[in-house]
């Protein structure tokens, strides 16, 4: 995972304006929206809020030596992954949730998006990169319970109808997936 | 408890069998039962050579992974000498495991608890208080971890803990012409195929068993996977999952099992050997033009045989494999009777350009596993005939696997299937009645469910 480094005067809250907590109270808010769309399975208006040249990736994590943390998370573009996504396919596993037929998800999983401890890293005149956490609740049919909680770190690009997520690589805080299925989008 | 006399009746007909492969019947209880389940550990897993991965997961002298032999964890080493080990990752003094990082690169493993430590070859090579503890009496021979008979066959590592069991290709037999053919990758050359780099680690809620049938040869569930088959993953450039669905040459589809080891594949049978390449990538032509090569080079490379389309299957207990553009293998870790870990791992063609690699791994990944379009559903399947199996008022029926049954065929339609292939075509439940007697045979016959000793 990304370590940035974060200088004193930012660990202590200093680079905290006026500035800094409008953009991110932006940001909260569209977290938050986004989360709705899909705990209310709005998932066209969801991926609306995508750039065409979005990608959604989310590696395996894996138990490693603690001076080999590079190998902790499998590398983009080249290893495996849970989800290794661009809008096209993200609009594929759409349709398939919407069809009726995709019985993973039929009926659908009640969902709840927690996004929380929203940071802004970093950004620039066209983006800017969010670190946050996530708790994701998924119930489903009767008793099916699942509970993904991990960090995400967001790139937004910032457009005059407002932000669209331009990259998202979430890390998931299991490294053997503890359930049976990832039908839930992050 | 007269009513559970008469569930056994009906169940094991004349001989108390829960599997009676040639009347397709399987009791529930093999899928739900803690004293079975404890028995196919002894006496299925620990007899049978079991895949733990592949060599080119450890490229180098002193890599390793952890792996899975059945229940048992163990930790796949390239040593020093650059021979491959399988050596079970508990240590001979406490039973701690000396290895808890899925990968890395180490000389030797040092148990955390007591200092113990092994080489790669498994060897006990550091004992604290050899001289003033142990006198330097303790036989260090005998006390190093305990190693497998390991099997490398075409990149693939295999291994068993039993020194009765067949070596590797006798227990294939002539589903060594399956396997053989799966390793090879695209072009039929050798060793062809190497690891996307990643295993896939996922816990379903279902016996080993029924994921297991269902890769030695459903092809009765395509239902399952409408959803897909709608919206698309194929990148021939038409819908559907698979490109082969919409060949234009002539093919059988054949279950065929091989009986005497419990093995099975289903693949496509073309009528015309030197076939002409079908276009499966259509939308990356780069990646079209690899594989109408390297579909060039199989067909002249195997002749006849280039014939078979090997679409996947199983190596007995729980080995599935997909092949034909979407190489994975999936291991099935028994946990309990209604608990499973799957592990999976992806191939792609060892020699293909990176572009190549790429498109196969998005396929394979958007395809297998717990976020895979396809494999969602199968999870869903297997996790839901579970809750079947462990029914109370259905237990008087045996699950029903009678579809085409008596139709199968040694050997057919072609010789070069062995001897020992038992073949019929089309959607049939074949592969998995022979599934099911093998596992029976390994079992032994009177096994019987707690509820049936009570009942006596």
């Amino acid at each position: 995972m990304n370590q940035d480094t974060t200088s004193a005067a930012e660990r202590v809250g200093d680079t905290v304006n006026s500035e800094y907590i409008m953009l991110k109270e932006k940001i909260e808010h569209f977290f938050a929206y986004e989360g709705e769309l899909l705990d209310e399975r709005n998932f066209d208006a969801w991926l609306e809020l995508f750039a065409e040249d979005a990608r959604y990736w989310m590696p395996l994590a894996r138990n490693v030596k603690h001076n080999d943390t590079e190998a902790e998370y499998t590398r983009e573009q080249s290893d495996a992954a849970w989800f290794d996504e661009d809008k096209k396919t993200l609009l594929q596993r759409v349709m398939q949730l919407k069809g009726g037929d995709h019985w993973a998800e039929e009926p659908f999983s009640r969902t709840t998006h927690i996004i929380t401890n929203i940071r802004i890293q970093s950004r620039s005149e066209t983006d800017v990169t969010v670190k946050s956490r996530f708790i994701v609740y998924v119930n489903r049919r009767e008793e099916e319970v699942r509970l993904f909680v991990g960090k995400r770190i967001d790139v937004l690009r910032i457009t005059d109808h407002g932000f669209l997520v331009q990259k998202r690589s979430i890390f998931l805080d299991q490294s053997k997936l503890l359930f049976k299925n990832l039908t839930t989008f992050f | 408890m007269a009513k559970d006399k008469d569930v056994n009746m009906k169940c094991n007909s004349n001989d108390e069998r829960l599997v009676d492969a040639e009347a397709g019947l399987v009791d529930r209880t093999v899928f739900t039962d803690q004293k079975i389940f404890e028995r196919e550990i002894t006496e299925v897993f620990g007899k049978s050579w079991l895949f733990v991965g592949h060599e080119s997961q450890i490229p180098n002298s002193d890599d390793f992974f952890l792996s899975q032999a059945g229940r048992d964890a163990v930790v796949v080493t390239r040593d020093s000498d650059g021979e491959v080990q399988v050596l079970l990752n508990v240590c001979t003094h406490r039973g701690m495991p000396v290895c808890r990082y899925d990968q890395g690169n180490a000389k030797m493993f040092t148990c955390p608890y007591h200092g113990w430590t092994f080489s790669n070859k498994g060897d006990l090579t550091g004992l604290p208080l050899a001289k003033e503890g142990y006198c330097d009496r303790l036989d260090r021979k005998q006390w190093g971890l305990v190693k497998a008979r390991v099997t490398c066959y075409y990149g693939s590592i295999w291994a068993t803990f039993n020194d009765e069991v067949l070596p590797f290709e006798e227990t294939l037999g002539d589903m060594t012409l399956m396997l053989r053919d799966f390793l090879q990758g695209p072009d039929g050359e050798d060793d062809g195929l190497e690891v996307v780099d990643g295993i896939l680690k996922f816990e379903i809620h279902s016996n080993w068993k029924l994921g297991a049938e269902n890769s030695a040869g459903d092809l009765y569930h395509d239902v399952s996977h409408n959803s897909v088959q709608r919206v698309g993953i194929a990148l021939s450039g038409l819908r559907g999952r698979h490109a082969w669905n919409a060949d234009k040459h002539t093919f059988k589809t054949l279950n065929v099992a091989y009986p005497e080891g419990g093995h099975a594949a289903r693949v496509n049978l073309y009528d015309d050997e030197q076939r002409e390449y079908h276009s499966q990538w259509s939308q990356i032509p780069e990646v079209d033009d690899y594989f109408r090569e390297a579909h060039d080079a199989r067909q002249k490379r195997l002749g006849e045989k280039g014939r078979l389309l090997n679409r996947g299957g199983i190596v007995f207990p729980s080995i599935a494999y997909n092949s034909a553009n979407r190489w994975q293998i999936t291991l099935a870790v028994p946990r309990s009777p209604g608990r499973t870990e799957m592990w999976k791992w992806y191939f792609v063609p060892k020699k293909a350009p990176q572009e190549v690699k790429d498109a196969l791994r998005h396929y394979l990944l958007r395809y297998g596993g717990p976020s895979g379009m396809v494999e969602q559903d199968d999870i869903e399947n297997w996790a839901s005939a579970q809750v079947g199996a462990q029914s109370l008022a259905a237990q008087h029926l045996p699950m029903n696997y009678m579809l085409h049954m008596g139709e199968a065929k040694w050997a057919w339609p072609v010789p070069w299937l062995g001897e020992g292939a038992y073949v019929d075509e089309g959607v049939s439940e074949h592969a998995q009645r022979v599934f099911y007697q093998r596992w029976s045979e390994m079992m032994g016959h009177p096994v019987r469910s707690r509820g049936q000793e009570e009942s006596k």
